[in-house]
């Protein structure tokens, strides 16, 4: 593709380096794009990065490897949609998204990428793990397959896969259970829902994913879906409408907020802790629910909520979307924004981080070790924390 | 520059150790749960094949010898930039190596060629021979575990990896037929828009018959008798030592076991 054909030839040019994106929106710190916290040099900046990818497309540099992890390295977090003074802000991640795209269709792409999208073709997720694996994280629960009940309960790669995310993957299945709700879940049957593969710029394998997918849901009578993941809830939420699949879709702490209004999940057995809350990007920036997990927080008796320096719109990315929960292009270093998150939540006091994402989850938990931190502070799901404060109160 | 690259379809068994089961014959795998890809050998050979054809211009030919379920790979080939496919319709999960020989060099002995590219080796029964096998019945010469290959008036130069990352310098007349060792290249990727792409390609079956050939008549010379998986043992090792000490150990054992 020459600059010509490109879909923002028309804008590409136009930034011109203020470097607002890279901070958060209270101004306080600069390292709140992702990669350049990571790098600290301005190619791994959005506008950097953009001025790079333009003079690609325009044939004044090559195509070389480091060209295309600077290119992958973004998390896609938004955070530069954001800041960003322009008027086509709106565009700029789909700027890099596009550039990717024509990289797919060189071939050219960073081997873990390759790796990545390979094994979502192939097993359905991206680890590569058999198929036949994806729902056995349901053992023993007495959670139903999806057979008409009100709710798809859909689990995504993450949670089936990974092993901490698995917990929290059955600790929700417990609390619907508990509260009653009909739902199901498609075990082995279920398959990628192709978000990162989207942000990845593998259009075509996206759009064959959420074809495929949307086929399935509606065979199944699907109307309602729970997701666990908020890169699932984006992915059907947002993109699935494009391939006429419209359901109604719900990030289980919407659902959660819902059931404790409605008195159908009885939580007074509290939990007692300071608690700082990680907006994930892909429910915060990309989706605008900045309220229903800290409803959910604030209803726990015991729970102290409190905020980090940079939150809601502001909040820094933990470095996992974008497929580098898997790629890692980001990690490796104390810079890494996973382990500057942590820092950050340990410095509000909290004993406990609460999550509402699994790929945050494992991101944090893993940078939690990184620091050597594990003394000072604990990683939990929201799930988590209303499964605890369910618990029937013990004799004393 | 005209070029040929022999391919086949392999089970993924990568991440399923524990779903590999002895299938109800007892000389193969039972392959219903798992996925089938292209060999890794095979990949890096299509993708030095491709990209000569795009440095000195020519043709490059895809060929297997398969049941219809292979054409997955040949569509592959096609989408990472080969110009036709072939595939000559017979079930190759039971056929000794020289029989498979046989009936490509019937097919390969009729396009034009400069080189013959085979992968070094199959991810399933790993002979390594295919590529002699067929080298030898063209009566052209050939070299194996190629990591490096350069182009030249009438010759290719070829690198062979031998142990301990030594390598062997050989100088080839063309036609000669290679085969090709992993790392030799930066196979690209495969997008799935390109494989539907690939559809507008020419993708040829034929069957023994047109080839002159028989199944009957042509007889193994080597027959597989039994597939066993090895038994999993018990085996610990207490290591002993400081932390760092174990440590440094521990990682010696994983390097050397191939784990790491």
């Amino acid at each position: 593709m020459a600059l010509a054909d490109y879909k923002y030839k028309d804008v590409i040019h136009r930034c011109f380096r203020c470097g607002y994106c890279k901070f958060p929106s209270n101004w306080m710190e600069v390292n709140n794009c992702p990669a350049y916290a990571r790098f600290r040099l301005e190619s791994y900046s959005t506008g950097g990065r953009l001025w790079l990818i333009r003079a690609w497309l325009n044939d004044e540099i090559e195509w070389t490897d480091h060209l295309a992890q600077i290119v992958y390295s973004c998390a896609a977090c938004k955070n530069c949609v954001e800041q960003c003074p322009y008027r086509f802000h709106d565009d700029i991640v789909d700027m890099i998204i596009a550039a990717r795209s024509e990289m797919v269709e060189r071939g050219s792409i960073p081997s873990v990428v390759k790796e990545f999208l390979e094994n979502i073709q192939r097993q359905g997720n991206p680890y590569g793990n058999a198929r036949s694996k994806r729902g056995e994280w349901v053992e023993g629960m007495g959670i139903k397959q999806y057979e008409g009940q009100e709710y798809l309960y859909y689990v995504g790669c993450v949670g089936s896969y990974d092993t901490r995310a698995k917990e929290t993957a059955r600790t929700l299945g417990e609390v619907l259970l508990k509260a009653g709700v009909s739902f199901g879940v498609m075990g082995n049957d279920e398959n990628c829902d192709g978000n990162e593969v989207s942000k990845l710029g593998e259009e075509s394998l996206f759009q064959s994913l959420a074809e495929d997918n949307i086929q399935q849901f509606k065979d199944l009578g699907v109307e309602k879906i729970v997701a666990l993941s908020p890169h699932s809830y984006n992915a059907i939420k947002n993109d699935y409408p494009m391939f006429n699949g419209s359901f109604e879709v719900f990030h289980y702490t919407q659902l959660l907020r819902d059931l404790i209004k409605g008195g159908r999940l009885d939580i007074s057995s509290g939990f007692d802790a300071r608690v700082t809350y990680h907006d994930p990007c892909f429910l915060g920036r990309w989706n605008k629910e900045y309220e229903a997990p800290r409803q959910v927080l604030n209803a726990i008796p015991g729970v102290e909520l409190v905020e980090m320096e940079r939150s809601r719109e502001g909040a820094l990315c933990c470095g996992g979307g974008g497929g580098n929960f898997y790629t890692d292009f980001l990690g490796g270093s104390e810079d890494s924004p996973a382990r500057i998150r942590i820092r950050e939540a340990c410095a509000t006091g909290a004993s406990i981080v609460a999550t509402a994402c699994p790929n945050c989850m494992t991101m944090l938990e893993d940078a939690v070790k990184a620091e050597g931190l594990e003394e000072s502070i604990k990683v939990k799901d929201i799930s988590e924390i209303v499964a605890e404060a369910c618990l029937a109160k013990r004799a004393d | 520059m005209d070029i040929v690259v022999a391919i086949k379809q392999v089970p993924d068994t990568s991440e399923a150790v524990d779903v590999v089961e002895i299938d109800a014959s007892g000389r193969d795998i039972n392959k219903e749960a798992l996925v089938s890809k292209i060999n890794d050998w095979d990949e890096y050979a299509l993708e030095e094949a491709v990209q000569l054809k795009q440095k000195l211009g020519g043709t490059v030919t895809a060929v297997t010898v398969g049941a219809s379920e292979w054409d997955d790979i040949l569509r592959r080939a096609l989408a990472m930039g080969a110009d036709r496919a072939i595939r000559i319709d017979e079930d190759a999960a039971s056929m000794d190596s020289n029989t498979v020989a046989k009936i490509l060099t019937a097919v390969i002995i009729h396009l034009p060629y400069d080189l013959v590219i085979f992968g070094a080796q199959s991810e399933d029964f790993g002979s390594g021979q295919l590529g002699c096998m067929v080298a030898e019945m063209l009566d052209i010469p050939h070299a194996t575990l190629v990591v490096s290959l350069q182009m030249d008036e009438g010759e290719v130069r070829v690198s062979r990896e031998l142990e301990g990352g030594a390598l062997e310098l050989y100088t080839l007349k063309l036609p000669a037929l290679l085969t090709i060792q992993t790392g030799i290249n930066r196979p690209r990727y495969v997008s799935f828009a390109s494989i539907k792409k690939a559809r507008e390609k020419e993708l040829k079956v034929i069957s023994l018959n047109e080839l002159g050939l028989s199944r009957d008549a042509l007889t193994p010379l080597v027959i597989l008798e039994k597939l066993e998986l090895t038994p999993t043992g018990k085996k610990a090792e207490l290591i002993s030592g400081s932390a760092e000490e174990t440590a440094g150990k521990l990682a010696m054992i994983l390097n050397d076991s191939g784990v790491i």
